[in-house]
């Protein structure tokens, strides 16, 4: 773009609308330079203008004629049309195109700055440890790989030096107001970066921090907050108060009803909303809702922190230093509390108040609650329950992240190779548990948890249930995806490779093999990952090679567990596993079923029917709630037994067939 | 087995899993609003019935179950 100086004509216009500047040579124009667009502004500095003139292209604004009025430039480089009104001060700035800015005290950036790159947070343990440097791409597997990994201190220091590199190349005397960016009615923001299509509206301050943002799914930051130290990613919206300091805010993230939060991340599609969080590791899908849950210094992803929830980490003796490990899709019941250290198993239920430092982990879909001052453990019993089952269909449909470039990898099987391992482990630790343990004996302890002799064999028969129904469900997902033609062809296609065979990790939301991960620690630690973007592809890579991973997974598990090598199974195991498969989803759904059908029982119906008799009761339930038939989870489910049935049905005759075609 | 002694352990497992007394429990008393099982109670007595008659139950078909009566109809098919 070439710029001249300005015209004498121009300058007298400028001047006769009430605009000053000490030294009209500082400012430069260019393009087809209108003055009668610019009232009441005061230049200073080296300011660049372009084309103020035409109209503003703003998605969900009016169009608006480009124009500055009322405000105070300093040190700018303006790159097109922007409309620009009551304009306190902007210094330091690079605006794009179709910026508009209204009501504004202060954008101000004091360079050199990095706009909150590189800010190190101490998530998961306020001791310090594991700290993670925020910046803009950030993503949860970055993150879990830089706080958990601390045992491979080389590929931390690698890993380090490479977001090094990313924050030097963000560091800058100027920002960037980034085209379409909207801002208006803020107090004051110092050393921020406005991502292109942002909207802020109301914060009251904004200091070292970067909102990156796009077209496809702007970042929102909205009224009454207050944020230091801060990444907001694209489709985020930050709002109604909320104090940040510190934190990441992922894409789709929605955070603000006054919640207060301090050396934390909140992954993609994570809600924070009147609560409080420190050295948080909010994972995808981490949720709070409620005034009084405080999350601190604690491992979470699908959580669903229940009112009160609260944790402690320090136990007044050494200082903050533990933490917790809340594997993915767990829930806490109202005014849950857990002393840390503790781990919890995946998709696990907490309720009432623990003194124990318990470690559940090997027991997914677990219930723990207090009895007696114990910590008990019913493990299993979350398999089985309509909000499980619910959560996992949900979570897919509830990603809000439309950037195309999407940071968090995310996979979202309720049964996965890192899960269903789990399931096989605990069902050879019941068995173990059964055997040693007298039948006089009520409770037996496992790892800081009591569970009750009696369910050691019921517990071990859900879980068996599961794995049943997961064996066969990945068998004909994988002939659904190669469709074989012909024996040899289904031979094939049913071939496991080896990667993915041994120890799975779910690594804040991406479920991979550890060998795999650890080829991609290795590389880091011998230099041969050269930037965060390529270990980004890696990453990436790993993630996308999920279901041959987990096939091969799925295979040798299948052989250890029932002796069949699937790719040379006869044909009657393979009509053996998809019967399996059929039998073992519908007594699942049933259970399911069964659990809705509580929702529609007469405890369900307390307090329904005001001021009438039992006919009133029954009408009121009926209008609020609906009746069982024809609620809508249940005639899913009832579908997908049919559609289970069918499937099973059509499977049987297409293996006799390809059994039958050489 | 003769359905009174069916019975007899039905009960002796209810007040043991519910911690009541077998005298107050009916044969129409229904598990979840006559005798207050929760969810995992409900486990637990299909757990205990296993266990008392050392038979394995039907999971599904089990949790049908809503009253003792239909328990110990249910469990005489086992037995």
């Amino acid at each position: 773009m070439e710029y001249r100086k300005l015209k004498e004509s121009e300058i007298s216009s400028l001047e006769s609308q009430g605009c000053y500047c000490a030294d009209w040579a500082s400012v430069m124009v260019s393009g087809p330079f209108q003055a009668a667009n610019i009232h009441q502004v005061r230049f200073e500095g080296s300011v660049k203008l372009a084309a103020i003139d035409g109209m503003l292209a703003t998605a969900g604004e009016a169009p608006t004629a480009a124009g500055l009025h009322a405000c105070h430039i300093r040190d700018c480089d303006i790159r097109g049309p922007v409309y620009f009104s009551r304009l306190g001060r902007l210094q330091g700035y690079t605006v794009e195109r179709d910026v508009r800015i209204e009501n504004v005290d202060s954008l101000v950036v004091e360079g050199p700055t990095t706009f909150g790159n590189g800010v190190e947070i101490e998530l998961l343990n306020e001791g310090g440890g594991r700290e993670v440097p925020l910046f803009g791409r950030l993503s949860a597997q970055v993150a879990y790989l830089l706080a958990s990994y601390r045992h491979e201190p080389e590929m931390i220091n690698k890993l380090k030096g490479l977001i090094r590199d990313y924050c030097r190349s963000k560091e800058s005397q100027t920002g960037l107001i980034g085209q379409g960016a909207g801002i208006r009615d803020v107090q004051a923001a110092r050393n921020v970066h406005f991502g292109p299509h942002s909207r802020v509206s109301g914060a009251l301050l904004l200091e070292e921090g970067t909102i990156a943002s796009c077209a496809e799914d702007p970042a929102v930051v909205g009224e009454g907050v207050i944020a230091r130290h801060f990444i907001i990613l694209s489709g985020a919206h930050v709002g109604s108060g909320a104090i940040l300091d510190k934190c990441l805010v992922g894409q789709g993230a929605r955070i603000g009803k006054q919640l207060s939060a301090e050396n934390s991340a909140f992954f993609a599609n994570c809600e924070g909303f009147h609560s409080e969080a420190v050295s948080l590791f909010a994972g995808p899908y981490t949720v709070t809702h409620h005034r009084s849950s405080l999350l601190i210094a604690g491992m979470f992803s699908f959580f669903n922190a229940g009112s009160g929830t609260n944790q402690s980490n320090h136990m007044y003796k050494l200082g903050p230093l533990h933490q917790g490990w809340v594997e993915r899709g767990c829930k806490t019941g109202s005014f849950s509390y857990m002393l840390w250290p503790c781990r919890v198993g995946a998709f696990s239920v907490v309720m009432d108040k623990h003194a124990a430092n318990f470690d559940t982990a090997d027991f997914p879909f677990s219930y723990i609650t207090v009895e007696d001052g114990r910590s008990v453990l019913t493990p299993a019993m979350n398999l089985f329950t309509v909000g499980t089952k619910r959560d996992s269909e949900k979570w897919p449909r509830r990603d809000r992240r439309k950037d195309p470039d999407k940071l968090d990898l995310i996979h979202f099987d309720l049964f996965s190779p890192y899960i269903t391992a789990k399931m096989i482990r605990s069902s050879e630790i019941l068995q173990k548990l059964l055997e040693e343990s007298p039948r006089e004996q009520k409770y037996v302890l496992y790892k800081g948890a009591s569970i009750l002799r009696l369910m050691l064999k019921a517990c071990r028969k859900y879980y068996q249930i599961a794995l049943r129904k997961y064996f066969g469900e990945q068998l004909i997902k994988r002939l659904e995806s190669r469709a074989p033609q012909g024996l040899a062809d289904l031979r094939l296609a049913l071939q496991p490779g080896e990667t993915g065979a041994g120890e799975w990790a779910d690594m804040a939301g991406m479920f991979a093999p550890v060998s795999v991960v650890r080829v991609v620690v290795e590389s880091l630690k011998q230099g041969r990952i050269g930037s965060v973007e390529a270990l980004r592809a890696r990453l990436k890579a790993v993630f996308d090679n999920y279901n041959e991973y987990a096939w091969a997974w799925c295979a040798h598990a299948l052989e250890r567990e029932t002796g069949i090598a699937i790719a040379a199974a006869t044909k009657e195991q393979l009509l053996g596993l998809a019967e399996d498969w059929k039998t073992n989803t519908l007594k699942l759904n049933n259970m399911i079923l069964k659990d809705a059908e509580k929702e529609f029982g007469q405890n369900s119906r307390i307090g329904f029917g005001a001021d009438g008799d039992e006919e009133t009761k029954e009408t009121d339930f009926s209008m609020v709630r609906g009746d069982y038939e024809n609620n809508e989870f249940v005639r899913t489910l009832l579908a997908e037994n049919e559609a289970t049935e069918q499937k099973a049905t059509n499977w049987a005759a297409k293996l006799e067939q390809l059994f039958a075609t050489p | 087995m003769e359905r009174n002694e069916i019975k007899d352990r039905v009960l002796k497992v209810i007040a043991e899993v519910l911690d009541t007394e077998a005298s107050l429990i009916g044969e129409d008393d229904n598990f979840v609003f006559d005798l207050g099982a929760d969810s995992m109670q409900s486990l637990q007595l299909v757990a205990g019935f296993e266990e008392e008659f050392g038979i394995e139950m039907d999971e599904d078909k089990a949790l049908e179950v809503q009253t003792v009566g239909s328990a110990v109809d249910f469990i005489a098919q086992y037995v």
